[in-house]
């Protein structure tokens, strides 16, 4: 046991080291108990965590609190909604000063979140709704992403159009995407639905491709595809180029990943724009939004992190060929000026 | 031949036609052969599936894990070329080696160790779902992609490659038949030929009729078995680099919906000229008679969860034509 707490103040020694050696960096004097962030502990418990997605959300959780200084405790429950709530328990029992939840459950975390604010502990939750005024929601902003790809595509094709809409109901971030499509639909009266498709039988992008390669034989008129998921709009890419229409069609979509690069800037892509939010940044404002929280600041009840529109173009221009080159040649996704008192260090800087 | 007689031979291929013909009048652009090629090519990777677990069930077994391998097999076609940077041929050797193995363990496991074919290969499957994951850590493989280790993959489908899922031959009409359906054709011939007309394929048949009687009669039955699964795993891992081809990438995919519309064809496939029985024709029949419905409600507008109910219609159907129909004729 002896051995384990000097391990454990040997660590907490060592990460403040670091965060003294980063002193410079605070633009100015971070409140208590920034002052000395090696005393801070914080946890991210998360509920899914396998994908580029996750996998990216989590560099952003370490990027934000390796720049505070901070002690960050990863306790992952791979789906298992009964194990994350008892994670949220056992971080209250490690003591720490702070706790990030991603994703889960309403009906297994409502509890557990309850329990950890009424050990006085901050909490902010990310993509999961737990019903607690207490606990601020970060969230990626899926009406925005819809209208960031839609009004571009008005821009490039005018005010009517036929278009073709690739949505499965029932799933969260699709139904709201679904939201604003419908309303785009009703501002203006000149689109034309020709057709709806769409299903997640995997691999979806296959399976998507099928069912699109029907759509556009039985429908040559339409000229905009609307598929507001990154694999949909994959499985629509497949389809266009076997139909050989890719002159014809544009596709719109939201998300982005390396090959959705890749298939956006291959000679004559008909994929012409994506709106998209960066993971690592959601991770990062995740991070934010606890500090101030647990800095005695207020961070806001939703704190929205919003997308980035992603041309073909932009692409092609910067000669952007992966996430990273992303990062670094559009800084508009690199970093969201959200949740950044003047004390809070950015990450992102070099 | 009686009325019931012809229902059960003839009454799925009615069926089938009765379907093209409502399809070429109620939905535009069904009835042109870019829309005919474009159905085989919907059907192309189901149905060689479909082939592969036909042999396994003309042995009396099942392959369950078809879908994990065809997916595992496509991980391995990018990670080939994306990480380690070889060519299309190095890929597609991949590909067929990691088929035949998982074929052969299949077998073993089957006939040696005496696990009952389901569990066999069902564990097979969980396997290869979590395998494909382990190289990349959980990632999808893609021109450019970040490895575990922050490098980044240099490597690129090459082109001789992707033209296994993007070229076209020209038939009459230029630029008309993708490779995945030439693959589909000649395999399902191959074997239908093997099957019905080859000395090892009827034997295979005699095993899952009636296994003792074959092994008494002198038959390697256990051999038999072992290359039913080797067939299954490599038209498996056939199916993956189709997949791979069409899609460009590696996907992390668990291929259970593979899995399951392939053995709901080669299922529809026993009702097919009232075999009764698993046949490679019948299966590519079945194959064909999915996509065409599938294809055809999509021209139509019809919302995607309509056709997983109509697919669950027709493999009742079919199971009735097999089951009811042609043992009451029997009778």
């Amino acid at each position: 046991m002896i051995n384990r707490r000097t391990l454990g103040k040997l660590v907490l020694g060592l990460i403040g080291a670091t965060a003294l050696m980063q002193a410079p960096a605070f633009a100015q004097t971070a409140p208590a108990p920034f002052d000395n962030p090696g005393n801070v502990k914080i946890a991210l418990v998360r509920y899914l965590s396998t994908g580029d997605f996750f996998q990216a959300y989590l560099s952003g959780v370490e990027s934000q609190a390796k720049a505070l200084g901070v002690d960050l405790r990863v306790l992952d429950s791979r789906q298992d909604a009964a194990l994350q709530a008892d994670m949220v328990d056992q971080a209250i029992a490690l003591g720490v000063n702070g706790i990030i939840i991603q994703h889960g459950l309403t009906e297994s975390m409502k509890e557990a979140a309850q329990r950890a604010v009424d050990a006085g502990i901050k909490v902010v939750a990310f993509d999961v709704n737990v019903e607690n005024d207490k606990i601020p929601q970060v969230e990626q902003s899926d009406r925005d992403l819809a209208r960031l790809a839609l009004e571009q595509a008005i821009k490039d094709n005018g005010e009517s159009w036929k278009a073709g809409y690739v949505y499965v109901a029932g799933i969260a971030p699709l139904d709201r995407r679904n939201e604003t499509w419908v309303e785009f639909k009703k501002k203006y009266p000149g689109i034309e639905e020709k057709a709806m498709f769409g299903t997640l039988d995997n691999p979806i992008a296959n399976s998507v491709a099928n069912q699109a390669r029907s759509v556009v034989t039985a429908n040559p008129d339409i000229t905009v595809m609307f598929a507001p998921y990154d694999e949909f709009a994959k499985g629509v890419k497949i389809a266009v180029d076997e139909a050989g229409l890719s002159s014809s069609v544009k596709i719109y979509s939201a998300d982005i990943s390396t090959s959705d690069i890749a298939a956006m800037r291959e000679p004559g892509s008909a994929w012409a724009a994506t709106a998209a939010t960066n993971p690592a940044v959601v991770g990062q404002v995740s991070v934010r939004a606890l500090a101030q929280l647990i800095a005695g600041e207020d961070p806001g009840k939703q704190v929205i992190v919003p997308p980035t529109l992603i041309t073909q173009k932009d692409l092609n221009d910067n000669d952007i060929k992966n996430m990273e080159d992303l990062s670094a040649k559009l800084p508009q996704f690199a970093h969201a000026d959200v949740a950044m008192p003047a004390w809070m260090p950015n990450p992102n800087k070099k | 031949m009686s009325m019931r007689e012809l229902a059960v031979r003839y009454g799925f291929l009615v069926l089938l036609v009765a379907l093209v013909a409502y399809f070429a009048i109620a939905a535009d652009g069904f009835a042109s052969p870019q829309s005919a090629v474009f159905i085989f090519q919907s059907v192309a990777i189901t149905g060689v599936l479909a082939l592969g677990v036909t042999a396994t069930l003309v042995v009396g077994g099942f392959d369950l894990s078809i879908g994990s391998v065809a997916t595992t097999a496509m991980m391995a076609a990018a990670y080939v070329m994306v990480i380690l940077e070889q060519n299309a041929f190095v890929a597609v050797i991949a590909c067929l080696l990691i088929g035949i193995i998982v074929g052969l363990i299949n077998g073993f496991l089957i006939v040696y160790m005496r696990v009952p074919d389901l569990l066999a290969t069902l564990g097979m499957m969980f396997l290869l779902v979590g395998l494909q994951r382990i190289p990349t850590e959980g990632r999808s493989i893609a021109t450019g992609m970040t490895m575990p280790d922050g490098s980044v993959a240099e490597g690129t489908f090459s082109a001789a490659f992707l033209a296994l899922g993007r070229h076209r031959f020209d038939f009459f009409i230029q630029n008309l038949i993708p490779v995945s359906v030439v693959v589909l054709l000649v395999l399902a011939v191959a074997i239908w030929f093997f099957l019905e007309y080859t000395r090892f394929g009827r034997m295979m048949y005699a095993v899952g009729s009636n296994e003792r009687a074959a092994q008494l009669a002198g038959a390697p039955v256990k051999a038999y078995k072992i290359w039913a699964y080797v067939i299954s795993g490599i038209f498996a891992s056939i199916g993956g680099i189709l997949l791979a081809a069409r899609l460009g990438r590696g996907d992390i995919a668990s291929g259970n919906n593979l899995l399951l519309d392939s053995v709901a064809a080669a299922l529809i496939g026993f009702a097919v000229l009232g075999a009764a029985k698993p046949n490679a024709f019948g299966t590519a029949v079945g194959a064909l008679f999915v996509g065409i419905l599938l294809q055809g409600l999509t021209m139509m507008n019809a919302p995607y969860y309509t056709q997983d109910f109509v697919k669950g219609i027709v493999l009742v159907v079919a199971l009735v034509f097999t089951f009811a129909l042609s043992n009451a004729g029997r009778r």
